[in-house]
């Protein structure tokens, strides 16, 4: 009854909530909404220093109290109120600028709505919605899904009612008598000592105070949900990035001769349109090392480059690039852009924490291997979104590579910093951070769409109302569930292929055996010292306790009675003895067991880690339910939501529909179902925001510019029709990503020379037209990776654990090579804290969370790095050994050695004259300074190979190197 | 007479000007890398990052910008306090400490308690609070040597964050957020204003030599915005900058033929590619990289800065030599045009969860003395008005006890209200701002966020919060994001 009519009384604040709720949209508050505006605009004058006319904007109750000429506000009458006549007439604020017409009208809807504040709302009508959060956050993890402590399920209206062992938790109408308020009052809920390591805090009073009026209101359910539609219009429909790709017939231009492929008509009828055309061919060498370093990111070698110059057939380029695509370092280059994309580290990495994800390096290699095995794209897709709905993987015999990468695909979804594997790092926001990242891992990449923007407020620009950002999420839910949480640890599948399980085991069983046997011994001899400080212990404590302890410390923990379980959790102190106290107190087992504990050490040392699969799967079971959170707050759930795709899809594609997976996969298929929404053939973004980076990393820039955002805030495409032609005829090529590879780069346009015409210049100077080839600088492992082929100290073995780093006392940070030389950047351990400082100084991503494109700098610290840093003279030195190897005493060749090898070709006159009076000059330098060492090797060859080392150093520094035409 | 810059020029009365910048620069730089620097920085609208400016072109530099509107500072040093100062000890006294000495907290309180099962009921301050100077504001006698600039300082008691985790609260002191994935305040400052000194890194971090606070590097990333954009540690001991010299057995006389050759080269290239800014870009960039060791090196050397002014920093002393030193070298460097400096300790050592006076009693005494010397060297040379120096640390700490194991009392981490200072840069010397309640646990009076914390800093710079953006997937980002924020206007002069 009482409740009823506190209900009624609250119909109009409600329908005011309710009203603003209708989808996402909260209703104005005064915190968030009126006093941001109030503060920047009026407290200067109307605030703690003598306020003006005696009125005070601080605060909702001094609005209310108001100054000389009355209240300043009247709730529910925006008219009526003083405070929105002063603004409207202007007289408010006195000075320029004015209220801007939003700010006014965001005021008058707040009064209208009948001026609410968060406090003030929640004070109305708490029902289930206020108070499921305090549970979610505060209670459920004990008395949830998981754990029922004490037979108590706080999870529905039915199971608190029911109780537990102590009886129902809630009496309705009557707070007092609950057993949920009496134990949160106490204190003893939730219990302090668990409070950190369960990652739970007690409620606040406000939230005991809401607790209480709930209760006493007879715990009214949850106000039902207003489904209106998102208003989203049919313009907002038609925007082209929201409607399927169209395909154009090829466009008639005027140099027909310079067609080779659509692609080279497309750009040729925009570039007619401007009167201009292609630059002339490159020249073959440019040619030969543009290809290169596109593909597989590393320079020909000189027998390679010289192999091509030889070939003479006319289909020679074709062949090149075939040849290129079937290097096994086309995986390499073109998976570490999909790393980029994926936002891939080797660490958990959040804060100072560089905690290691020990097999990251099982996804960074299926992506290698995918691109190299030219996986359909749509494959590609649903095995990273979905790859454990595909198929029952604790049933697979034998498991194969090919079961392990399914799995280890899910990996895209967890490459972001995720800190919660650290106790006190896994709180309610700790874990929302790691949800919304993954999801701008995910919409950026593969979706183009910027839906992180709504997850506290409708979207500004695009169609996507805040309720689709948490349909979406909810399609994670079943595996990313805020309140069933699991972290990176439970996420682990112990699992490899059969032949890395069988040489781990051959590897690690007899160590194994070996620690037992030692540590059993160190326990025999710990026994009787054990025993001693037990007694010596029990000596402190009341007699009567004495023998009971006893008892409990010589009964083993499976067959302790109730009491000695009690005993045992409540006197840990005193019976538990580590070896480690024991050595304490006696030194005579100290000196005895050190030298096997040392030994223990170095076995554990040799041990190789268990073979795991990160991975992101469901947690079985039901989530927890997908809310909009108002601000994105999770303790403001509004409206329940269900998984799906945002609305603006709707009706322009198939629709996002869940169905189960595999028998005997217990999985929600959500997943599933999302992937084959996202890669049916007429999507409007997959394929398109696919070519587009595809299309960038060759041509320097997309077609859309902003590669992670078609929405109508992102860069129109510069030629829409193109990109709709590869869109399509990726998706008629069985999404084959190297017939793009090949039909881009056999193109007119990407056989370009790089040099400028004057006309283009002018007309086109950001050469969105592609009127040449762009010039464009290595990124960072590309320089890297060069570097050491060109030195000849690349080891080139592909796959497998990332080689360590090491951090010099000068702090700048390497990679640890072998003898035979070091590995691409891309095997280096990837570490958020710690970059290897050459990338990090050429612009390598910090994977915040992911990159979608990389910036571009030039800085002086990147000349320190090539030009003074002990990595570049050591390279140089090496490089010139290697060119002696191979040219011998010969000046002119070892020069020419060089040329081929950095840059792909043989050295001009000038520059050969040039090279050769340097070295000679040098090598004058270099003699004096040798002499003055007096070293043991023949002090002219030294000081030429030193000088030779130098031109290399100089050759690796120079802007010829590092750029390419 | 005033001193000479540390980089050798002589110190006038008026601020280096652009001019000074650019005939600095002359002596070094070939022809046509000048040029290009010249007409990029003509060519550019030369404001303040913001709408004008067209990211996506991809140009970015660290020429000076003009500001959004009059700035009040032209460099900041961010004395940051990492571990987390406690608030009733060092600026906000409250005496009903003592009247409820030993009382269990009130839920409220008790909520806050990250070891709940550590509490030691209410701990009043062990330290005496006097006022001081003119102004007569509290400071402990932790802090006497800051007590003497107090007439400078202006405390914000009621500053308030979001998360009682240290990685989480330096997150969101440095960036706005939480997360790890935002750029840091300083990288905002060097993309909105670039910085005065071309042949100085723009935003410099002095670490601890002893290690890192929490979070490392991340501490100074750019994140999202350009790289150039990150902060540059320099070192106070050992080589300043990584990589400035060349390895020592390359004598000078080969990285100078070295260096010659590389030009000719770069030359060669560069005329057969015309109209290619990025390989100008490039070339000075080599050229400035040379200089920038010159530079460099004679700026972050203190040692020929006068006995006296060593012993205002207290260089003399064991104690306060590491800190004192770093808070030299963040004068000489703003004196010479660098636009933000950030000086951090390692770890997070005013942590103080157990023993509070131990472990408060040595952070102050290792920077109380070189922070007020910082604050009076400043001063002296007439460089106080135009540099903001702000103390501070992610939180404050809880007015209640924190016991364990035996050891002396401490405090627990307290996000809800904490105390910080300003001083320069337009600051209102002697202000105090702000409440915490009676016990000083919450910020209830004119309570500031870190996001209106990040636009007052902002606003002594000329810049608007509002208006410092930068474009990502087509939106707008700005340090503040979304969130509402004000300028706390009530702090400067």
């Amino acid at each position: 009854m009482l409740a009823r009519i506190r209900i009624s009384l609250s119909v109009p604040l409600l329908a005011g909530i309710l009203a603003g709720v209708a989808w996402g949209a909260p209703p104005a508050t005064f915190e968030s909404d009126i006093k941001p505006i109030l503060d920047t605009r009026c407290v200067l004058c109307h605030g703690a220093h003598a306020p003006q006319a005696d009125l005070d904007l601080r605060s909702l109750e001094s609005l209310l109290k108001g100054g000389k000429s009355g209240p300043a506000i009247v709730p529910g009458s925006a008219g009526g109120s003083i405070l929105v006549e002063k603004l409207v007439t202007e007289t408010m604020p006195p000075v320029d600028p004015k209220l801007s017409a939003d700010e006014v009208a965001t005021i008058r809807g707040w009064i209208d709505a009948g001026a609410l504040s968060a406090e003030r709302e929640s004070s109305a009508l708490v029902t289930e919605n206020d108070v499921l959060p305090i549970f979610q956050v505060r209670c459920l993890v004990c008395h949830g899904k998981r754990e029922q402590r004490g037979g108590l399920d706080l999870r529905t209206r039915a199971s608190r009612l029911k109780g537990g062992k102590s009886g129902p938790a809630l009496v309705l109408g009557k707070p007092e008598e609950s057993l949920l308020i009496q134990r949160i009052q106490s204190g003893a809920m939730p219990p302090v000592k668990m409070q950190f390591d369960y990652a739970v805090r007690p409620p606040s009073s406000a939230e005991l105070g809401k607790l209480k009026q709930w209760i006493a209101d007879g715990a009214p359910a949850a106000p039902p949900a207003t489904r209106e539609a998102p208003k989203i219009t049919a313009e907002d429909r038609n925007f082209w990035a929201f409607q399927p790709p169209k395909r154009h017939p090829q466009p008639e231009v005027q140099r027909e001769d310079l067609v080779r492929n659509q692609i080279d008509a497309f750009l040729l009828r925009k570039l007619d349109s401007q009167n201009l055309t292609f630059a002339p061919e490159a020249d073959r060498l440019v040619l030969l090392r543009r290809a290169y370093l596109d593909l597989i990111g590393m320079q020909p070698t000189p027998a390679e480059a010289r192999a091509y110059m030889a070939d003479t057939r006319p289909d020679a380029y074709g062949r090149l690039i075939d040849r290129l695509l079937e290097s096994p370092h086309y995986g390499e280059r073109w998976g570490r852009h999909w790393l980029d994309l994926a936002g891939y580290a080797d660490t958990q990495g959040f804060g100072d924490s560089n905690e290691p994800r020990t097999f990251a390096w099982r996804y960074r290699d299926y992506v290698i291997r995918s691109l190299n095995n030219d996986k359909p794209y749509d494959l590609f897709l649903t095995e990273q979104l979905a790859g454990d709905e595909l198929y029952d993987y604790k049933k697979a015999e034998p498991v194969t590579q090919e079961v392990v990468d399914r799995l280890a695909a899910t990996g895209f979804l967890r490459t972001t910093p995720d800190p919660t594997n650290g106790v006190g790092r896994r709180f309610i926001h700790d874990r929302l951070n790691v949800i919304s990242d993954e999801i701008e891992v995910l919409t950026s990449s593969v979706m183009g769409l910027t839906i992180g923007c709504a997850r506290c407020h409708d979207h500004k620009y695009d169609p996507i109302p805040q309720r689709d950002y948490y349909r979406f999420s909810a399609i994670l839910q079943t595996a990313f569930d805020l309140h069933d949480w699991l972290t990176p640890s439970q996420r682990e599948v112990p699992l490899a292929p059969a032949e890395e399980m069988m040489a781990y085991s051959a590897h690690n069983e007899p160590l194994e055996a070996e620690i037992e046997t030692l540590e059993s011994s160190l326990e025999e001899q710990a026994e009787p010292h054990r025993k001693k400080l037990l007694e010596e212990r029990l000596e402190e404590l009341p007699e009567g306790l004495r023998a009971d302890l006893r008892s409990v410390a010589e009964t083993p923990a499976g067959r302790r009675t109730e009491l000695q379980k009690y005993l045992a959790e409540n006197f840990k102190a005193t019976l538990d003895a580590s070896i480690g106290q024991i050595m304490a107190k006696a030194p005579a087992f100290k000196r005895a067991v050190e030298p096997a504990q040392k030994e223990i050490r170095e076995l554990k040392g040799k041990l190789m880690p268990k073979p795991i699969v990160h991975v992101l799967m469901d947690a079985g079971g039901e989530p927890s339910g997908a809310f909009v959170y108002r601000r994105g707050d999770p303790m403001l759930p509004a409206e329940p939501v269900e998984p799906g795709v945002p609305t603006v899809f709707d009706g322009t594609i198939e629709p996002y529909e869940i169905t189960p997976p595999l028998s005997g996969v217990e999985s929600s298929g959500r997943r599933l179902a999302l992937a084959k929404w996202l890669t049916q053939p007429d999507h409007p973004l997959t394929a398109r925001v696919w070519v587009n980076q595809v299309w960038m990393r060759h041509f320097g820039r997309g077609i859309v510019e902003s590669t992670g955002n078609f929405g109508r805030s992102g860069v129109p495409p510069s030629h829409p029709e193109l990109l709709d032609w590869l869109a399509t005829e990726i998706v008629r090529q069985g999404w084959s990503t190297k017939t793009m590879h090949r039909l881009m780069m056999t193109s007119t346009a990407y056989r370009q020379s790089s040099s400028r015409h004057s006309d283009a210049s002018r007309v086109d100077p950001e050469n969105t037209l592609l009127s040449h080839f762009p010039l464009r600088r290595m990124d960072a492992e590309t320089l890297y990776d060069s570097v050491l082929r060109v030195t000849g100290r690349l080891d080139d073995d592909i796959f497998g654990p990332p080689v360590e780093i090491e951090i010099k006392p000068d702090r700048e940070v390497i990679a640890k090579g072998k003898k035979d030389g070091y590995r691409r950047a891309l095997y280096v351990t990837q570490s958020r804290q710690t970059p290897l400082s050459m990338l990090a100084a050429f612009d390598f991503p910090q994977m915040t969370p992911n990159c979608t494109q990389r910036q571009h700098s030039t800085v002086a610290t990147q000349a320190l790095e090539l030009m003074n840093s002990e990595a570049s003279w050591s390279h140089a030195k090496y490089m010139a050994g290697r060119v002696v190897d191979v040219a011998g005493d010969e000046p002119r060749k070892q020069v020419e050695e060089i040329y081929w090898r950095a840059l792909s070709r043989p050295p001009t006159e000038d520059e050969m004259t040039d090279a050769l009076e340097t070295v000679q000059v040098l090598a004058r330098q270099w003699s004096a300074e040798v002499e003055k060492e007096h070293t043991a090797t023949p002090t002219a060859w030294t000081a030429r190979w030193l000088s030779l080392a130098t031109l290399c150093h100089a050759v690796l520094n120079s802007a010829a190197f590092s750029y390419i035409d | 007479m005033k001193p000479d810059r540390p980089d050798g020029t002589h110190y006038g009365a008026s601020p280096p000007t652009r001019r000074d910048f650019f005939s600095r620069m002359v002596d070094g730089l070939h022809g046509t890398a000048l040029a290009t620097l010249l007409a990029g920085d003509l060519l550019s609208t030369n404001l303040a990052r913001g709408a004008s400016a067209d990211p996506a072109s991809g140009v970015h530099d660290l020429t000076p910008k003009t500001p959004h509107f009059k700035a009040r500072a032209k460099s900041v040093i961010f004395l940051f306090m990492n571990g987390g100062p406690s608030q009733v000890d060092t600026f906000d006294p409250k005496p009903a400490l003592d009247r409820y000495a030993g009382k269990t907290p009130t839920m409220d309180l008790a909520t806050d308690l990250a070891s709940p099962e550590a509490n030691g009921g209410i701990l009043p301050s062990p330290f005496k609070f006097t006022q001081h100077g003119k102004s007569g504001l509290w400071v402990s006698d932790l802090l006497p040597h800051t007590a003497e600039c107090v007439d400078d300082l202006a405390v914000i008691r009621s500053m308030y964050g979001e998360h009682f985790n240290h990685v989480q609260a330096l997150f969101l002191m440095q960036t706005g957020r939480t997360i790890a994935t935002k750029p840091c305040l300083g990288s905002w400052v060097t993309y909105g204003l670039g910085t005065e000194n071309q042949n100085l890194p723009a935003f410099v971090v002095l670490d601890d030599p002893k290690g890192f606070p929490v979070n490392g590097i991340a501490n100074w990333q750019s994140s999202f915005l350009p790289a150039l954009y990150q902060g540059t540690r320099v070192h106070s001991e050992g080589a300043p900058v990584l990589n400035l010299e060349p390895p020592s057995e390359i004598p000078a006389s080969i990285v100078e033929a070295e260096r010659t050759l590389l030009s000719r080269m770069d030359e060669a290239h560069r005329r057969a590619r015309p109209q290619e800014p990025d390989l100008d870009g490039r070339i000075a960039g080599y050229e400035l990289a040379a200089r920038m060791q010159l530079a460099a090196s004679k700026v972050l050397d203190v040692s020929k800065e006068s006995t006296a002014t060593k012993e205002l920093y207290g260089l003399n002393d064991p104690v306060t030599e590491s800190y004192g030193k770093r808070c030299l070298m963040a004068r000489r460097m703003v004196e010479s045009g660098v636009r933000f400096v950030q000086i951090y300790m390692e770890k997070i050592v005013w942590d103080s969860h157990s023993d509070i006076v131990g472990g408060h009693g040595q952070c102050c005494a290792r920077t109380d003395k070189p922070v007020a010397g910082l604050l009076k060297d400043l001063k002296q040379r007439g460089l106080l008005d135009e540099t903001l120096v702000i103390w501070g640390g992610e939180f404050g700490r809880m007015p209640v006890a924190q016991v364990s194991n035996g050891a002396p009392p401490g405090r627990d981490h307290g996000p809800s209200g904490f105390s910080i200072w300003m001083a320069g840069g337009g600051i209102k010397g002697g202000t105090v701002y702000g409440a915490t309640d009676e016990l000083g646990h919450k910020a209830v009076e004119d309570r500031v966020s870190v996001q209106d914390f990040h636009a007052t800093v902002l606003h002594s710079l000329g810049l608007n919060f509002r208006d410092l953006t930068y474009e990502r997937h087509g939106l707008r980002e700005r340090l503040t994001e979304q969130f509402p924020a004000r300028v706390v206007h009530e702090v400067f002069s």
